[in-house]
């Protein structure tokens, strides 16, 4: 990474955050800032898990509209902004997906729409996550069922039921896959911390 | 190993489990209900979500279609008003903000301003009421430092949408006190509570008008020590601990 492309990174990172602070003082502008600088990295999120255009996008309105309403959750100090939305519009699709209605799965290709000129800002923000984040060696560490099977839960958002389905092994099997999997996961997170 | 060592590894896979989703079912409300109910085990899956969250990167981007945005736009209102949803949504974190007694028993807030500062200078004359101080349209922005700590309150106002945003970063509760925060009308009318602080946290809350309109620059701010829960009604309030005063931003 260039330091170019570092500064672009850090830049969109602190205009991020303090929009996300404005936020919590009721100011709206602040939120379409928001919308515009992250809506494709969460719609993409939205979309993945969930596997269905419409829910997705009642999704992503939702994740929007909740972030408006309980702006005080984020805490600066805590997590780079792009991080916490990721894991509130993930947390958000899970939920949807876990009562009930949709059915979720991969996105037929048709369904990706082409990607407007903002793309590469969210994705600038994640820069450094990408590149300094312990989570990929330790993930890379694990044996590679193990691996397949957690990038599955995170990514498509399958539970253990539909994880051992598709891998037509007993559930309790795949259980104990995934736990030794956190297991190790979380020794060489800590270790590396 | 320990069985307490033993439980709190049991935990983190549990707490792993459910941030990555894996959950459903009777399982999945009970952990969410743990999340809710033990700060301890939710540390443990914020600690997770955190560490997956780096996996992000991995979603590739898509273009939600336009009507997304005016949705949420109609949603949240146009008008300079907050939207009543907001109020309504804002309601069950006003929990740790009770408005103390102060805000409807001048009696009340009489018996903490004596407590305050003492019978000498006391003779705080009722509200010169519907006298805004000042209708200021900028933000009003206050620092309460703690000691010599380097931990302080930081105190926004936003008149525009009437909401006060309290940062408490960086305070941690002793379980045994609360902080409660007081503002200092400037026409010496008695104090009013602006609630019990939440350590660590950041809240934003409407003020109610009768607070609203004594905001101004110069406005003092009173940290005090209470019993947990805040000033009980009817007792004197607790020590000043750290004090603030607004400026315009």
């Amino acid at each position: 990474m260039s330091d170019a492309n570092a500064d672009t990174a850090s830049v969109a990172r602190e205009r991020l955050r303090a929009a996300m602070m404005r936020l919590a003082g009721g100011d709206r502008a602040a939120l379409e800032e928001i919308y515009k600088a992250t809506r494709v990295k969460l719609f993409g999120i939205c979309l993945r898990i969930l596997g269905d255009r419409k829910e997705a996008e009642d999704a992503l309105q939702d994740v929007y509209i909740n972030l408006w309403q309980r702006a005080d959750r984020y805490d600066p100090t805590r997590a780079s902004p792009i991080s916490w939305l990721a894991t509130f519009a993930r947390n958000r699709a899970i939920d949807r997906l876990r009562t009930g209605k949709v059915r979720g799965g991969a996105v037929p290709v048709e369904e990706a729409a082409p990607l407007p000129d903002e793309a590469p800002l969210a994705d600038a923000l994640l820069i450094d996550a990408e590149n300094n984040a312990q989570i990929h060696t330790c993930l890379g560490a694990l044996d590679g069922r193990t691996q397949t099977h957690i990038r599955s839960a995170f990514f498509d958002g399958f539970t253990y039921a539909e994880l051992a389905d598709r891998a037509d092994v007993p559930l309790g099997t795949m259980k104990s896959w995934i736990r030794r999997g956190l297991q190790k996961l979380r020794s060489c997170l800590e270790a590396n911390a | 190993m320990s069985v307490d060592e033993d439980s709190r590894r049991e935990d983190a896979l549990i707490a792993g489990e459910y941030a990555l989703g894996l959950l459903e079912g009777e399982e999945l409300l009970a952990v969410r209900g743990r999340v809710a109910n033990e700060p301890a085990f939710a540390a443990q899956v914020a600690w997770w979500e955190k560490e997956l969250a780096n996996l992000a990167d991995g979603f590739a981007g898509a273009e939600p279609g336009a009507h997304v945005w005016e949705r949420i736009a109609a949603e949240i209102g146009t008008s300079e008003a907050p939207p009543s949803a907001d109020v309504v949504d804002l309601t069950p974190r006003l929990r740790r903000w009770q408005w103390t007694a102060a805000l409807t028993s001048a009696a009340a807030a009489v018996l903490a301003a004596i407590m305050i500062f003492g019978p000498s200078t006391t003779a705080p004359t009722p509200a010169a009421t519907d006298t805004p101080q000042i209708a200021a349209a900028e933000p009003l922005y206050a620092q309460v430092p703690i000691g010599d700590t380097g931990l302080r309150l930081d105190v926004t106002y936003v008149p525009k949408s009437e909401t006060m945003v309290i940062a408490a970063i960086g305070l941690t509760p002793d379980g045994i006190h609360d902080h409660e925060l007081w503002l200092v009308p400037a026409d010496g009318s008695p104090l009013q509570s602006l609630g019990v602080v939440d350590p660590g946290a950041v809240h934003s809350m409407p003020l109610p008008k009768e607070i609203a309109r004594n905001l101004g620059d110069g406005v003092g701010l009173l940290l005090t020590v209470e019993p947990l829960g805040g000033k009980p009604e009817g007792e004197d309030a607790g020590p000043v601990v750290a004090e603030g005063t607004f400026a315009q931003v």
